[in-house]
C-alpha cells in the first residue's frame, strides 16, 4: 500500500472532518503518472469526499495533498484546476441554459483571464476543436441544443467532453456511467482505455463490469479509510473486502 | 488576441444585431418629427432610465447578481455630474468665496478637497463613471470573495445603497444633504451647450444608449459574457475549468455599475439637479420590474421594458385617477408578468418567432428518447435540490 515514489498525485495521509464527523482518516492514495486507476467501495465509504479534496472542494483537516511534488491542498480551486486537474461530478454537471457547443467552448479553458477572453468571440479558432469532441462523444448533431434538453446519458457524455476540453494531466471522474445504457457504458469504457496513458485517471465507479473492462488497478475505500489496492482478482479475492460489501449486496450491487 | 475577422458571426447574432440597430435607429430619428421641447425632454429621461435598465439586466440577466441597489451607482454618476456643473454656476449661485449656495448656507468656510477636482468638467464626466465602477468593485470583492449569493446578495446591495443614502442625506454641508444639488450650469462640450429642453440633450442621451447597449452586447457575446452566463448557470463547474469565478462576478458587477453611472450623469443633465431620491429604494425597486417585465435576459427587452413602463407611468400619472393607483397597478404588472411570463416580453417574442423559425426545422424527438428526457430532467431537479 505504500504509494510508488514517481507518483504523480499523492494523497497522504488526508483527514477530512465535517463539523467533528470523520468523513475520511489517514487515507493515502498514490496514482503514477498515466495510470487508470478506479476507485470503489460501499455507499459512504467516501470515495466522493477524495475526489473532493484533490479538486479543492473540500478542504482537509489534516495531512496533504501533492501533485508533480508540489502541494496544493491550500490552493483555491481555480488554482488546481489550472495546475492540470479535471472534475467529473458524480450529479451531471452542466450549463443547461447553453447549448452543447457554448459548453464546450467554456470547457475550452486553457486562456482563463478576463481580458483575453473579452476579446474572442465566435469559438475564435477553436470550432473544429470543440466539433471533434463533440464527435468524440457523439454529440455532432446537438450542438445548437442546449444542455438542458439532452438525455441524462447524453448530459453525463458532454461533461466528459468537457473535461476533455480543458484537456488537464489528472482527470477525476465520479460515476461516469451512472444512467447510461449498456451499450452507452461500454462505447464510454472504450474511450477511456484511449485516454489512458495521456491523461491519468482516478474513476470511481460502482459497475464492477465497466471496472472490470478499464481498470489496471483498484483501491478499496471502506468507511473513510483505504481498504485494499491490487489488480481486479486480487481485489474479488480479499476478504476485508467481502466483508466490507456484506449487506449491501456484494461487490458491484453497492 | 485571436484574429476576429475571420470568425463569421452566427445568423441569430446577425439578427440581433439587426434588430439592436433598428430600435437605435428609430430612436435616433425621433427628433426629426417630433419638435416639442417638453416632449424630448420627457423621453430623453425615459431612455436615461432605459441605460439603466440595461446596465440591471447584465448583472441580475446575464450574471445572475440581483442588485436591488442599481440605483447606487446610477446615483453616484448623478452626483459627480451634479458637482462638476454646480461649479460651473460659479459667481451666479454662489457666495462671496466661489462656494455653491448650500455650502454657504452651512457655513463651510472653504470648499472641500474631494470637491475641487470637479472645477475640470474631464474629471467629472470620468468620476461619473470610475466612481461607481469602484464602489461596485469594492462591494463586489467583499461579496463575490465570501461567496455571496443569490438573496444574500441581493439585501447586501440593498443595505449598501440605503448607507450611501443616508450618508449623502446627512453629509448636508458637502452634499445638499435632502435637497440634493440644485441649480446647476448647463452641460457644455467645447462651447456647445446641452440644453436640457432641446434636441441636443435628447441626441446625447440616445448616442450615449446606443453606445451602451452595443457595448453591453459586445460583453455578452464575448467569451468572457459566455462564461459570465455559466456562473449563473453552474457557478462550480466554472470554477473547476480554473476560471476564477469571483473575479468575472466583480468584472461583469463593475462594468453595469460603469452604465448605470453613466446614465445616472446623464439624469442629471436633462433633469437639471441631483437628488438623494435617485439612490433610493423606490427607483431600485422600479428598474427591477421594468427589467423582470421587459425580459431580464435580454439587453433590448429591459431597455424597452423601462420606456414601456416608465411611459405608461407618465402617461397616467397625468391623470387623476390613476396617480393613486399606479403604485398598485405597476405591483400587478410586476406580479402578472412573473407568473405568466418568466423570462419577460422579450422571452414571449424569442419563443414566439422560434415557433414560426422552427416548426419545420426541428423534428419532433423519437418517441423512445422521450422517457429518458424526463427522466433527465427530474434527474437534474433533484440535483438543484441536493446541492
Ligand atoms: N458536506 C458534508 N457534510 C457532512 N457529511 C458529509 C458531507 N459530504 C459527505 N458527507 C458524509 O461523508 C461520508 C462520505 O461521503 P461520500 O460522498 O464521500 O461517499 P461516497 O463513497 O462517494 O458514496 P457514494 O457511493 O454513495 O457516492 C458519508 O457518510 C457522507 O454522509
Ligand atoms: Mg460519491
Amino acid at each position: 500500500m505504500n504509494p510508488a515514489p514517481q507518483s504523480q498525485l499523492l494523497i497522504d495521509r488526508a483527514q477530512v472532518s465535517f463539523g467533528g464527523f470523520i468523513a475520511i482518516s489517514d487515507l493515502t492514495l498514490g496514482v503514477g503518472q498515466g495510470e487508470l486507476r478506479c476507485l470503489i467501495g460501499p455507499n459512504g465509504a467516501g470515495k466522493t469526499t477524495a475526489l473532493d479534496v484533490i479538486c479543492g472542494k473540500t478542504k482537509l483537516s489534516a495531512g496533504e495533498v501533492r501533485f508533480r511534488d508540489k502541494p496544493i491542498h491550500r490552493l483555491s480551486e481555480h488554482s488546481i484546476a489550472r495546475a492540470g486537474i479535471g472534475r467529473k461530478f458524480q450529479v451531471p454537471s452542466v450549463f443547461r441554459e447553453l447549448s452543447v457547443r457554448d459548453n464546450l467552448y467554456i470547457g475550452r479553458s486553457g486562456q482563463p483571464g478576463i481580458l483575453a477572453n473579452l476579446f474572442s468571440f465566435g469559438q475564435s479558432g477553436e470550432k473544429e476543436e470543440i466539433e471533434r469532441l463533440a464527435a468524440l462523444v457523439g454529440l455532432q448533431d446537438e450542438l445548437e441544443t442546449p444542455a438542458a434538453f439532452l438525455s441524462h446519458g447524453q448530459t453525463q457524455w458532454l461533461e466528459i467532453a468537457l473535461i476533455l476540453a480543458q484537456n488537464p494531466l489528472l482527470i477525476l471522474m465520479d460515476e461516469p456511467t451512472a444512467g447510461m445504457t449498456q451499450q452507452e457504458t461500454k462505447k464510454t469504457a472504450e474511450l477511456f482505455c484511449r485516454l489512458r496513458g495521456k491523461h491519468t485517471l482516478i474513476v470511481v465507479e460502482h459497475d464492477m463490469g465497466f471496472v472490470r473492462d478499464i481498470a489496471q488497478t483498484i483501491s478499496v475505500m471502506h468507511q473513510g479509510k483505504m481498504l485494499a489496492e491490487g489488480t481486479i482478482a486480487e481485489i474479488e479475492a480479499n476478504q476485508a473486502v467481502r466483508d466490507a460489501y456484506l449487506g449491501s449486496g456484494g461487490i458491484g450491487h453497492a | 488576441m485571436p484574429v476576429q475577422g475571420k470568425n463569421k458571426v452566427s445568423g441569430k447574432t446577425k439578427l440581433e444585431i439587426a434588430v439592436y440597430a433598428a430600435v437605435c435607429l428609430a430612436i435616433l430619428a425621433l427628433p426629426l418629427v417630433l419638435h416639442d421641447a417638453f416632449l424630448l425632454n420627457k423621453y430623453a429621461r425615459y431612455l436615461v432610465l432605459g441605460i439603466l435598465a440595461v446596465s440591471l439586466s447584465l448583472s441580475w440577466g446575464y450574471a445572475g447578481i440581483l442588485n436591488l441597489g442599481q440605483a447606487t451607482t446610477f446615483g453616484l454618476g448623478s452626483y459627480c455630474m451634479a458637482m462638476a456643473l454646480k461649479l460651473k454656476t460659479i459667481p451666479i449661485h454662489t457666495g462671496a468665496d466661489g462656494l455653491p449656495d448650500f455650502m454657504v448656507w452651512n457655513n463651510v468656510p472653504e470648499l472641500p478637497w474631494f470637491w475641487k477636482p470637479f472645477y475640470s468638467m474631464t474629471f467629472g464626466v470620468a468620476a461619473g463613471i470610475v466612481v461607481p465602477m469602484l464602489f461596485a468593485a469594492l462591494l463586489g470583492w467583499f461579496m463575490f470573495r465570501g461567496r455571496v449569493t443569490g438573496v444574500y446578495a441581493a439585501i447586501t446591495t440593498l443595505a449598501a445603497m440605503v448607507v450611501v443614502q443616508l450618508l449623502i442625506i446627512d453629509q448636508q454641508a458637502y452634499t445638499g444633504g435632502f435637497n440634493g444639488i440644485t441649480d446647476l450650469a448647463q452641460f457644455d462640450v467645447a462651447g456647445f451647450t446641452f440644453d436640457a429642453y432641446s434636441s441636443s440633450s435628447y441626441y446625447l442621451v440616445a448616442i450615449c444608449l446606443t453606445v451602451s447597449l452595443f457595448l453591453a452586447l459586445a460583453v455578452t457575446k464575448s467569451k468572457t459574457g459566455l462564461i459570465v452566463q455559466a456562473i449563473r448557470d453552474q457557478e462550480d463547474r466554472v470554477r473547476f475549468f480554473g476560471y476564477d469565478v469571483a473575479l468575472y462576478q466583480i468584472f461583469i458587477f463593475s462594468v453595469s455599475a460603469a452604465i448605470a453611472g453613466l446614465a445616472g450623469m446623464l439624469y442629471t443633465i436633462v433633469m437639471e439637479f441631483a437628488s438623494p431620491t435617485f439612490l433610493g429604494v423606490p427607483l431600485s425597486l422600479s428598474v427591477v420590474i421594468w427589467v423582470a417585465v421587459g425580459g431580464r435576459q435580454s439587453l433590448l427587452g429591459a431597455m424597452l421594458g423601462a420606456l414601456v413602463v416608465t411611459g405608461t407611468q407618465g402617461a397616467l400619472s397625468e391623470s387623476e385617477t390613476f396617480l393613486d393607483s399606479w403604485t398598485l397597478i405597476m405591483g400587478l404588472l410586476f406580479v402578472l408578468v412573473v407568473l405568466f411570463l418568466p423570462k419577460g416580453i422579450a422571452g414571449a417574442v424569442e419563443k414566439l418567432a422560434g415557433k414560426f423559425g422552427h416548426r419545420r426545422a426541428a423534428p419532433v424527438p423519437p418517441p423512445q428518447l422521450q422517457p429518458q428526457r424526463t427522466e433527465a430532467v427530474a434527474n437534474t431537479r433533484h440535483a438543484e435540490s441536493l446541492s
